[in-house]
């Protein structure tokens, strides 16, 4: 690895890389490749299936309650219930909302808390007259490495424009091209890394936080809709048929368990950044834990592309208070350039993020990484950016300027030192074109569903599949849940599943879900035993 | 290796830090946020913590006394490294709820939008001139001069002004006449979006996508490796 100062006198020489072969590139050195990094699922539905160790553990692990600690507890009754308060859970609500459905929303943190409001970049949507739905579609696959569900791809990409709609009507705003018309303007378009066209609509760099709080401010003005913040779930509940008539609350506040009845579940409960995969930092938000993955795979729902994670090229190396936090592609969206320690360009930029992130760490791994108070990373030229665009920095990336001001240096003087950050699930739980799971009942949307990005998300395609399904799925479980109240609501699903453990050799003590990371200095077992003792 | 945010920092041999958190009186690790700072000191976290670090949810609002300051600001904890002798009191959140009802897509005619301002939010004419938001807010919004703007009829100009506004509701807290400057900001945005925002392009593709000329095929040769 090359110091800091030598790295930074080192002359940055702006002549394209040379080309590598991507497989390679992958094999070697992307962390889903990492040896030991993977396991076999060896019980539930998808066993077989490759999965990274650490979510494996969680996934084939016991409940936290059993039928004692319900007993008796106090019962809410909706019609949907939905499970997440990010974009996902809160458009499924709003959805639902209005097409009638008395709706109960819970969400362990408070709503708006999620990786959406953290999205940066911007949300896809083939709107250019050069651009076609067509080519959504297959930048989407190709880019996913031709994983993904073309079914599914096709229904999120053709949603596409009528989501940008749809956002608009909510109140949310778009940038539009420079001195174009409010009425009949063109929106501004980039190119996400890895597309073939110009097809990133976006609210400055933080479109996401302009997403999330057009959306929560509408979720709470709509009559229907009853939100319970700081209450995870922590199982999900059956009907004695094996079909999904709610769930299992810990009201954090009074530490008391609290049940949900409801004709139909809508699962929103986002990624597992804060599994920290391979002992990566992440960008993802405090309550990225995998509990949703968990739950509906107890209860019998399918997984796909498990094994595979997204780690954003660009996530801070240095300074260490910072390290993690994502700095977003739109930089290099918009031309900045990735240098080593050697003043190098060392991949295209705007490659697909897994081929970009596996660069970065063959440049850590062959020693041509700089190194700043022994952190390793590369140089992201925010100053080259700045002169070849000036002001750019203070305009349009908004959010970078604000990063670097925190970490304590002048973006336009000094380029940052990133490495790649985990930041997404790739795969989930496996869901059609509505939304539907394979337990009845039980719908998914957002970054806890898979099958829309394969084994590689395109930047912009999470914003476009939490609002293009999250609208399927509320719609679908309004639907669902017009028939007989559930009875006889209880977890009669457990007692199958600890058979599958104890004949699989795995323990009964490991329980899940984990709803607060290891450092959150929180035993919720213990929590929950101690409320049924009390 | 500890995974935890922030892990790295207690390695590196500086002094640690004396703060008091809620009344704990911790020592924090060298650069540490104070979000961070809680977690090193082994108390528990499940409030107030969202999006850890991007100070970009809102969610962990605080208090800050410096040493030698009489004076206590509101920070977000995620974004505020922890200093010698700081006192810091997190501010929870109580359940969200809407006093100032409004229905987007009944407001059909443009013309009467302005009149909803007053109609939703009597309360912003009476604003005193306090300051009490602009000081409160950890953005650094003028948020005073964007509630005087909307009382004028500037709806666009107000609204503009809240564009980095992560809605933590801590000007909200501060106004004594009930104001609720962060939700006035959010409505006077969203209005205007959902009244005056209609991009050609946009509208143009929906229309090919309406009339068959945008179909996919499934199984083109570029859907297939």
């Amino acid at each position: 690895m090359i110091a800091w100062d030598q790295a930074l006198a080192a002359p940055r020489d702006p002549a394209p890389p040379l080309p590598s072969d991507r497989d390679a590139l992958l094999r070697g050195f992307h962390p889903d490749h990492a040896p030991g990094a993977m396991e076999r699922l060896r019980v539930g539905v998808s066993a077989g299936q490759p999965c990274p160790a650490a979510l494996a553990d969680l996934l084939q692990s016991n409940a936290l309650v059993e039928d004692v600690d319900i007993a008796g507890r106090a019962m809410r009754e909706a019609e949907v219930l939905v499970l997440g308060g990010g974009g996902a859970g809160c458009i499924a609500a709003l959805t639902a909302a209005r097409d009638g459905a008395r709706v109960l929303l819970v969400t362990k943190l408070r709503m708006g808390d999620g990786n959406t409001v953290m999205a940066e970049g911007g949300i896809q949507a083939a709107v250019g007259a050069e651009d076609s739905l067509q080519r959504h579609y297959e930048d989407t696959l190709r880019a996913g490495h031709f994983r993904a569900d073309k079914a599914l791809v096709a229904a999120m990409v053709r949603d596409g424009p009528a989501s940008i709609r749809w956002l608009i009507q909510q109140g949310m705003g778009f940038d539009l091209e420079e001195g174009e018309d409010r009425i009949g303007g063109h929106l501004l378009r980039k190119k996400p890394g890895g597309a073939t066209a110009a097809r990133l609509l976006s609210f400055r760099d933080y479109t996401g936080l302009e997403l999330m709080r057009v959306i929560r401010e509408a979720v709470l003005l709509t009559p229907g809709i009853t939100v319970l913040e700081r209450h995870p779930v922590v199982e999900l509940l059956t009907d004695p048929h094996g079909r999904c008539a709610g769930a299992v609350l810990l009201e954090l506040g009074r530490r008391e368990i609290v049940l949900a009845r409801a004709g139909a579940v809508v699962l929103a409960t986002g990624g597992a950044g804060r599994l920290h995969l391979n002992g990566f930092p992440t960008s993802n938000h405090y309550g990225a834990t995998a509990d949703g993955l968990v739950l509906a795979y107890r209860l019998g729902a399918g997984l796909r592309e498990v094994e595979s994670f997204q780690y954003h090229p660009t996530g801070i190396a240095w300074p260490p208070h910072l390290a993690g936090t994502l700095i977003s592609e739109a930089a290099r969206a918009a031309g900045g350039l990735l240098f080593n320690g050697l003043g190098q360009r060392f991949v295209d930029e705007l490659a697909p993020r897994d081929v970009v992130a596996a660069a970065i760490l063959r440049e850590i791994a062959e020693g041509r990484a700089a190194a700043r108070e022994g952190c390793e990373g590369v140089l992201l030229d925010t100053p080259g950016l700045e002169a070849a665009n000036p002001g750019i920095l203070a305009k349009r990336l908004v959010t970078l300027s604000h990063l670097a001001h925190r970490a304590g240096f002048d973006p336009a003087r000094e380029p940052f030192l990133i490495r790649p950050t985990l930041h997404y699930q790739n795969g989930g739980i496996a869901i059609d074109a509505e939304g539907r799971t394979a337990v009845p009942g039980l719908f998914c949307a957002g970054e806890a569903s898979g099958g829309l990005h394969g084994l590689n998300r395109l930047m912009g395609n999470a914003l476009l599949e939490l609002v293009a399904f999250g609208r399927r799925a509320g719609a679908a479980a309004v639907e669902a849940a017009r028939g007989d109240r559930p009875r006889g609501v209880g977890l009669t699903h457990l007692a199958a599943w600890e058979r599958g453990l104890v004949a699989a050799g795995l323990p009964l003590d490991r329980r899940a879900p984990m709803v607060f990371p290891p450092y959150g200095n929180v035993d919720l077992a213990a929590m929950l035993r101690q409320r049924v003792a009390a | 290796m500890s995974l935890a945010p922030g892990a790295g920092l207690a390695d590196s041999g500086a002094m640690p830090i004396p703060i008091i958190i809620d009344g704990h009186a911790i020592e924090a690790p060298p650069g540490a946020s104070l979000i961070q700072a809680w977690i090193s000191a082994g108390l528990p976290l499940t409030e107030n913590v969202g999006c850890m670090g991007q100070g970009v949810c809102g969610a962990c609002r605080v208090l800050v006394r410096r040493e030698g300051e009489r004076i206590a600001t509101a920070a977000l904890a995620c974004e505020t490294r922890a200093e010698a002798g700081m006192q810091v009191a997190f501010i929870d959140h109580f359940p969200a709820r809407r006093p100032h009802a409004y229905d987007l897509a009944a407001m059909g005619d443009s013309w009467t939008a302005l009149g909803q301002v007053d109609a939703v939010f009597p309360e912003a004419k009476h604003c005193r001139h306090c300051g009490g938001c602009d000081a409160a807010c950890p953005k650094g919004i003028e948020v005073q001069k964007a509630v005087t703007l909307a009382v004028e009829g500037r709806a666009l100009a107000a609204g503009a002004l809240f564009d980095h506004c992560v809605m933590c509701n801590l000007c909200v807290a501060a106004c004594p006449e009930h104001i609720a400057p962060a939700h006035l900001g959010q409505f006077l945005r969203r209005m205007a979006n959902s009244l005056t925002l209609r991009p050609g392009d946009l509208i143009e593709r929906i229309r090919q996508i309406e009339d068959g000329s945008q179909a996919i095929d499934l199984d083109s040769p570029g859907a297939a490796p």
